[in-house]
């Protein structure tokens, strides 16, 4: 800094130099590819016109399901770090609210499902208020605690059917067009849950949460109130999977605590993040494609057996073994992720 | 502007900190010394709340904090580094730093991460410290003076009051100790007061306006280097044993 007119050029490149950090992220994005692809899902099923492709809807239906579910997870597992294999508790909560509200006042849960959310999250707030105190092992263990009391009380609880649950009207479209509300409606939260997804990673919240995934201490140290940050990340995460599950049980045309209650559907939420790349974006919505993907292929050509389950779980193995942070994040750490999948 | 009144800290039967009780004034660098196991370490985090004490108060420009939680402490201008380098892995160094800028409120916490003045503050921060270069690294990646240093810059960004350092010259090369040893100095004289833990007797005796020595977790001696240097109690307890050692 010996002269002014040196000074004056050094703060200006320093300028563009800093202006340039900011960017650097948005250069590699393609943002029109999440479109493309919204715009595509919506097209689809204009399918049914030319021919029979229930099942196909069906199957896009289920893996967006997992998309928001998997996505909804991630913010508390992905971002912050806190596993959880209870999630599917608020699945199941979501899915009773808006099925009882069903089927008491016909009201669609496609109508209720932010409602239906909300009650989740304030489930996860107050669960995330008490187990959130704990972290890493002594966390995954009360989660798994969670499910295993609220299957209990689900299972003995008359007003909601118990164990046998309460079955929900069907609606009284064309078998053809009967998938298309619910899959709408899916195709709007999946898209919705990585909006908010993309959002959060890029905020003063997010960045919090991500500092608490890596060392809680110096992050409460930093200034960051991280009990209140964790807990808010268990309430918005759990907002979209009781979303998910409002809209799930109406088009299963029934409520029943083992389709929401099982291990089975919280531990795809955690493989699916942990193969795509927990803490990105993408991650979850790729992992559950691929996981939606191979259980399909391997049942249609293994059959419905204890052996599908088992090669899906050799390509998950090994699938890590080349990706230790999931497919996204290990492309994105050796800078090779396409640009199409850099939602981050 | 930091006063400790008879604060102890008990693991069990130990008495890490017992009855002790010292002051900070402000705009001078105080240091904290006392051979191993003194209690110094222990003391800093009861002040930070890392961990709570059992008893006695901090107090804080008039403020009693000692209730409060860590993050609340470190927004009201009391920021700490830690002995060994916390830093948080898979972010870059300017993550790291603009980590921990103020946040207030909800509206704060869904803006934008990195807003455009934070980062230009981030970064007038790391040029003040010679580390411009290093913004877009991996926090994991940096050495262990680097890794010093960016525990300097965050705590900067915090725009503290006080500043609690936890051995920043323990492991580190001669060259970046002088470096880090101006770099206190220059804050200092900006106005910032520091409270320092230090085994490096030559640095503190050079750095410091006032010592408290601890032994045993009580406060054994008070005053500026010299007083201290002088003090036979310290020299017992302390710095005969260190000297002989050291040199």
């Amino acid at each position: 800094m010996s002269n002014i007119g040196e000074t004056s050029d050094i703060l200006a490149q320093r300028k563009t130099y800093n202006a340039g950090l900011s960017q650097v992220s948005d250069k590699s994005r393609a943002t029109w590819f999440p479109l493309l692809l919204l715009a595509l899902l919506t097209a689809l099923p204009a399918l049914q016109l030319v021919g029979n492709y229930n099942y196909l809807i069906h199957l896009v239906l289920y893996t967006l399901c997992y998309v928001v579910m998997a996505s909804g997870w991630n913010i508390l597992g992905g971002y912050a770090g806190y596993i959880s294999l209870g999630h599917n508790v608020f699945f199941a909560v979501g899915g009773y609210f808006a099925g009882m509200v069903f089927a008491r006042l016909g009201i669609s849960t496609i109508i209720i499902a932010p409602i239906a959310g909300l009650v989740a999250a304030a489930l996860g707030y107050l669960i995330g208020l008490i187990t959130l105190r704990v972290r890493g092992p002594s966390f995954i263990i009360s989660s798994l605690a969670l499910v295993m009391i609220f299957r209990i009380a689900f299972e003995n609880w008359h007003f909601v059917g118990g164990a046998a649950g309460v079955s929900l009207q069907a609606n009284d479209m064309d078998v053809q067009w009967a998938k298309l509300p619910y899959y709408y409606a899916f195709l709007a939260m999946a898209a919705f849950a990585l909006w908010a997804s993309y959002r959060i990673r890029h905020s003063k919240f997010g960045l919090g949460l991500r500092a608490i995934s890596k060392d809680e201490v110096k992050a409460e140290s930093a200034g960051i109130d991280t009990r209140f940050y964790k807990v808010l990340a268990c309430a918005i995460s759990a907002f979209f999977v009781g979303m998910a599950g409002a809209v799930w049980g109406e088009y299963l045309t029934y409520i029943r605590p083992n389709i929401f209650l099982v291990i089975l559907i919280s531990v795809n939420m955690v493989l699916m993040c942990i193969l795509g790349g927990k803490g990105t974006v993408a991650g979850p919505a790729l992992g559950a494609v691929l996981i939606v993907a191979f259980n399909e292929f391997f049942v249609a050509t293994l059959g419905a057996s204890a052996v599908n389950i088992m090669a899906t779980g050799v390509i998950m193995a090994v699938a890590l073994m080349f990706f230790p942070n999931g497919i996204i994040g290990t492309l994105a750490k050796h800078r090779k992720l396409p640009r199409i999948l850099n939602w981050d | 502007m930091l006063e400790v009144k008879n604060m102890s800290k008990r693991f069990g039967g130990i008495r890490a900190v017992d009855d002790c009780s010292f002051t900070v004034r402000k705009g001078e660098i105080t240091a904290l010394i006392g051979p191993n196991g003194a209690g110094k370490t222990t003391a800093f985090n009861c002040i930070s709340r890392t961990m709570a004490p059992t008893s006695g108060e901090v107090w804080l420009d008039g403020e009693r904090i000692d209730g409060l939680r860590p993050h609340q402490i470190t927004r009201r201008g009391l920021s700490r580094t830690f002995q060994i380098s916390r830093n948080l892995a898979d972010m870059t160094v300017l993550e790291n730093v603009i980590c921990q800028s103020r946040t207030e409120g909800w509206r704060d916490m869904f803006r934008p991460a990195l807003s455009e003045a934070e980062i230009a503050k981030a970064m007038g921060i790391l040029d003040f410290l010679g580390i411009t270069r290093i913004a877009q690294e991996d926090g994991s990646n940096l050495s262990y003076g680097q890794k010093k240093l960016m525990d300097l810059a965050a705590l900067l960004m915090s725009d503290p009051k006080i500043i609690l350092l936890d051995e920043p010259a323990g492991g580190v090369n001669p060259t970046l100790l002088e470096e880090i040893v101006g770099h206190i100095r220059e804050l200092n004289a900006k106005g910032l007061t520091v409270l320092i833990v230090e085994h490096n007797m030559e640095l503190i005796m050079r750095l410091s306006d006032r010592v408290v020595v601890m032994a045993q977790g009580t406060v054994i001696a008070e005053g500026t280097p010299e007083e201290v240097r002088a003090d036979p109690a310290v020299l017992d307890a302390y710095l005969g044993g260190v000297l002989e050692a050291e040199e």
